[in-house]
């Protein structure tokens, strides 16, 4: 027993000074050996660390790998906690650069201590998705009935107002069971906005927030629990992002637009809408119920936050690289995971705000690999 | 002859002497550890009380008892009491359910053969270490689409009816409900409370057992007589380690239980728990505003809770020893020795 | 004399006391089905799920992007959870046997009382309250996500367990072994040190492996304090990654191609603490042998 004892504690040192050795040996993830100008032709790029927003979170992941045969030394980490949780490391400086899906808002840009940049790198939208017997994908719905149902005004599928937009279908009696988010999430803010809009009664009632105090329903955790949660009860009608929704065999929702056009949610739809974003961002900035035609009226965009002026001439000068790459070569890779690119002149108005970023007071121009 | 043994020889008094110090040391050392958990529970809630400072200026007392919850700004309104109803429900299910399988199971692992107890043990300890998040996968996936299609019409249909208890069965079985959280609590809380309670009745001297059989008991009153009171308070003890899970656990419980700030009668209606309300929140709540801070504030209230559970269940222990306990082996052999009477 | 309120009387076993001691078995049988029954069904819903994506890309590469994870694999996750639970162990494990010790042999005033009762309260600390304790703490102070804090916030969790799972079992060693000892004339420390806790060498092991157990599947505060790490990390100044942050990741993400690691990735964790698990047993056994 004694034998035990001492090679718990032979263990316990050893694993110490493995630990402690480790440490001093190797550098920190975020700081590697390359520089501008490395042998062999251009900058090689240094490891960065970045979280903030889920929702672009899969196409970030692949344009990091994809970004590593551009510049291989360019190992950037991006964990999505959460757009809250990306502007408070933001602000707090505990990473290189931030993502949020939702724009900064007045009382947030307050609280940074240094100047940023705010540029959009992809588009997405929200749609509603259902699962009840018999009515197949497709069901045409607009901005105020669809508060209604989820202010709990209307409570089954045969009403009224949801007969009048759809004539040609026969619509079952079953009672509306309704699903939303229960974390708070930059999908609820795009979605209670598009229905603040469109509707005086939620606006008043609800209002538009990452999360708000729902009239009725039941609360699923995550894009994945609120599918999971309509796809277990007949009746169900929930919000979801598209990506989401693509995987998920619900019934999807045409929305109304503003023109009296019912448009189907997809990446070209979807795209549409990016044509009415404004620079420079704003809190209120946002692409729902796009005036361009066949445009999806819910669609949303998600923001990069970056410092403006930073001092570490690698960092800086990997992350002008990469964004500038994201925004040009990128853009083709992000029908395949279901979001939709920017329009090309918003991806250029994209890289003029980019274009203001400095490193010690000089300006940056991107490196050969990235625009050769 | 191990060099402190009996007090001969010169140099007894400074070896002596020399041990003293050491057990000093040590009984010293021991202390400021334990006393290093007071600091640390401390520390955690000087830092949350910080954080949750904002809202308690805001609201006051009335956070506790407050039913409301609105973080959309302009709007705010904070309150806790639904989730300090759903914490206490689903883990007073958890409990109900799980201690009495959990305590049943570890004294038959005690009873059966190594052979088949080992196998056994080793896999109901693997369990402790599924990440929550499987759990809950689980439970979203496998268990509630059973509860809520057999299992819940049953008890509505049943236990329902039952005058005063059916109050807590109805409703409709469909949908996110705290009786599925509650189970998957329950279960979650196996492991742990097995493991402990396993070790808790393995250490019970086997003359205690062994006399009480001898005297004709039958197993169960050989457990119920020479077992269970010697192991009650390790017991407890391991019904608090998975009290404490049950109240602390976040993400499998958001999966299941609907997330809905309510407070009512029936098990089969959603509701929410403290911790999954703050886990569902936390990642996007931000520092402007009061949202952040009453999500602390929240932390801050759950553990006053498990404060006050912790206390009461210290009372109950004290409490019942009389009453719950039966006599000791020396007081059933005694009983047997002395004539009887008529 | 109380001795004989709700006694038995030792007569023949026949009638009632038959029944109960049936109705006995049948609840301990029953009880074992039902604990049993879920918990091997999730163990198989694990297995099932994650079985297809053991690889050796899986098992030796870094994620390889969202449009072709089969190339990669979850490597650093492995080492980041070895590092995090390697530091939050080593710190947990001392500590919570030292005041498990305090409480089971000298606990019997009013700090005993009230560190018992702390102790209980912290252990129901969600997870994620640790996690945003050791965040306030550590991470605003180091100015940066690390494995330290990650590790930090599991000790805040793991250091209650081992000290009440620890008192539990110290304290059931019976008092005539310590008696014995003190009479031969060994000092209190050294019958604490060489003859209680062998003894309860068994338990002691149980109460850290459970504590190990827990941290190896924790999410919540490995979130807020490690953050997580797509590349390899040993630097525990540094974000690293964790098995669980990742399951928690891919599990709940619309790419299907990443469920499938997700659950490979939890298997894996079944796979070493079940590791854990035997040596646990083996060693308790061994020893118990000894003592026999």
């Amino acid at each position: 027993m004694t034998k035990n004892w001492q090679l718990a504690g032979a263990g316990a040192l050893a694993l110490t000074i493995a630990l402690v050795a480790g440490a001093c040996s190797s550098s920190s993830s975020s700081s590697s050996s390359s520089s501008i100008g490395a042998a062999g032709g251009g900058f090689e790029g240094v490891g960065l660390t970045g979280a903030g927003a889920t929702f672009p979170d899969p196409i970030y992941e692949q344009w990091f790998q994809d970004y590593q045969q551009v510049e291989p030394g360019a190992k950037i980490n991006y964990q999505a906690i959460g757009s809250g949780g990306g502007i408070e490391q933001f602000t707090a400086q505990t990473v290189d650069f931030g993502a949020s899906d939702a724009p900064l808002q007045a009382d947030e840009i307050k609280a940074l201590p240094t100047a940023y940049i705010e540029l959009p790198t992809v588009l997405g939208g929200v749609v509603i998705a259902y699962n009840v017997q018999g009515l197949d994908s497709g069901l045409k719905l607009d901005g105020e009935t669809a508060a209604k149902i989820f202010l709990g005004d209307i409570t089954t599928w045969n009403d009224q107002a949801i007969a009048a937009l759809n004539p040609d279908v026969s619509l079952p009696s079953t009672p509306i069971s309704v699903v939303h988010r229960s974390d708070e999430s930059g999908t609820t803010f795009v979605y209670t906005s598009w229905l603040s809009s469109q509707s005086k009664d939620w606006d008043t009632k609800v209002g538009a927030d990452k999360a708000v105090q729902w009239p009725t329903g039941t609360g699923g955790d995550g894009n994945d629990g609120v599918a999971a949660a309509i796809g277990q009860t007949d009746g169900s009608i929930g919000y979801l992002s598209y990506d989401f929704a693509v995987s998920a065999t619900l019934g999807i929702a045409d929305i109304k637009s503003d023109d009296g056009s019912f448009i189907k949610p997809s990446i070209d739809s979807i795209s549409k809408a990016g044509g009415g974003l404004t620079f420079p961002i704003q809190p209120t900035t946002n692409i729902l119920n796009s005036s361009a035609k066949g445009a999806y009226p819910i669609a949303t965009t998600t923001y990069l936050l970056l410092y403006k002026d930073g001092t570490d001439a690698n960092k800086t000068q990997t992350i002008f690289d990469f964004v500038t790459w994201a925004l040009t070569r990128g853009q083709a890779t992000v029908q395949q995971l279901n979001y939709s690119p920017l329009p090309p002149d918003i991806a250029s108005k994209a890289l003029t705000a980019l274009s203001a970023m400095t490193v010690n007071g000089q300006p940056l121009t991107a490196s050969s690999a990235v625009t050769g | 002859m191990s060099d402190s043994t009996a007090v001969v020889g010169a140099g007894a008094p400074a070896r002596m002497r020399r041990s003293r110090l050491i057990d000093r040391g040590f009984r010293g050392t021991t202390l400021v550890v334990g006393l290093g958990l007071i600091a640390l529970l401390a520390l955690m809630l000087v830092e949350l009380t910080t954080g949750a400072w904002r809202t308690f200026e805001a609201f006051g007392l009335h956070f506790f008892v407050g039913t409301s919850w609105n973080p959309v700004s302009g709007r705010e309104a904070f309150g806790a009491l639904p989730f300090i109803f759903g914490s206490l429900v689903t883990s007073g299910v958890a409990i109900v359910i799980g201690v009495p399988i959990a305590v049943g199971l570890a004294l038959l692992l005690n009873q059966v053969r190594g052979s088949i107890a080992n196998p056994l043990t080793v896999f109901v300890d693997i369990l402790a270490a599924i990440p929550s998040v499987v759990y809950g996968l689980w439970a979203l996936f496998v268990l509630k689409p059973i509860l809520d299609s057999s299992v819940e019409p049953f008890l509505i249909a049943t236990l329902g009816r039952v005058p005063l208890i059916g109050a807590l069965f109805r409703g409709k079985a469909q949908g996110p409900d705290l009786f599925t959280a509650g189970v998957i609590l329950a279960i979650m809380i196996l492991p742990i409370v097995t493991a402990v309670s396993r070790e808790v009745i393995a250490v019970v001297p086997r003359d205690l057992r062994e006399a009480a059989l001898a005297l004709g008991a039958t197993r169960y009153e050989s457990v119920r007589l020479a077992v269970l009171p010697y192991a009650r308070s390790g017991i407890v003890g391991a019904s608090m380690l998975g009290l404490g899970r049950a109240l602390g656990e976040t993400i499998a419980v958001s999966l299941v239980v609907g997330n809905t700030p309510r407070i009512g009668w029936s098990l089969m209606d959603p509701g929410a728990t403290i911790p999954s309300w703050i886990a569902s929140s936390f990642r996007e709540a931000t520092s402007v505003g009061l949202h952040r801070s009453a999500l602390l504030a929240l932390a801050v209230t759950l553990v006053v809770m498990a404060f006050i559970l912790a206390l009461l269940s210290r009372l109950l222990v004290s409490r019942t020893a009389e009453l719950v306990s039966g006599p000791s082996a020396d007081e059933v052999v005694t009983a047997a020795a002395l004539p009887r009477a008529g | 004399m109380s001795a004989t309120s709700g006694a038995v009387s030792l007569g023949p076993v026949r009638g009632v006391r038959h029944v109960k001691d049936v109705g006995f078995t049948v609840f301990l049988w029953t009880c074992a089905v039902l604990a049993l029954v879920p918990l091997t069904w999730i163990a198989f819903y694990v297995v099932s799920k994650g079985i297809g994506a053991l690889s050796w890309n899986f098992f030796t590469k870094e994620p390889a992007g969202p449009l072709n994870p089969q190339e990669g694999g979850i490597v650093q996750s492995f080492i980041g959870t070895g590092l995090i639970v390697g530091i939050a162990t080593v710190i947990a494990v001392p500590l919570g046997i030292l005041a498990g010790i305090y409480l089971a042999e000298y606990g019997k005033g009013p700090t005993a009382s009230a560190i018992r009762l702390v102790a209980y309260v912290l252990l129901s600390t969600p997870s994620i309250v640790a996690g945003a304790f050791i965040w306030a703490l550590v991470v605003v102070a180091l100015g940066n996500f690390s494995a330290l804090a990650g590790g930090l916030s599991l000790v805040v969790l793991m250091w209650p367990i081992v000290a009440i799972a620890s008192e539990a079992v110290l304290r059931l060693v019976p008092q005539e072994l310590r008696e014995g000892a003190l009479a031969l004339g060994l000092p209190r420390w050294k019958t604490i040190l060489r003859v209680v806790m062998p003894t309860a060498g068994a338990g002691l092991l149980t109460a850290v492996m459970l504590a190990v157990a827990r941290a190896l599947g924790e999410t919540a505060p490995i979130l807020l304090t490690a953050l997580g790490n797509d590349f390899i990390n040993t630097d525990f100044r540094a974000p690293t990654d964790a098995v669980p942050l990742r399951v928690y990741d891919y599990a709940r993400t619309p790419v299907e191609a990443l469920h499938s690691i997700a659950w490979g990735g939890a298997l894996v964790l079944l796979a070493a603490v079940l590791f854990l698990a035997i040596s646990a047993r083996v060693l308790s056994n061994r020893q118990q042998k000894r003592m026999a």
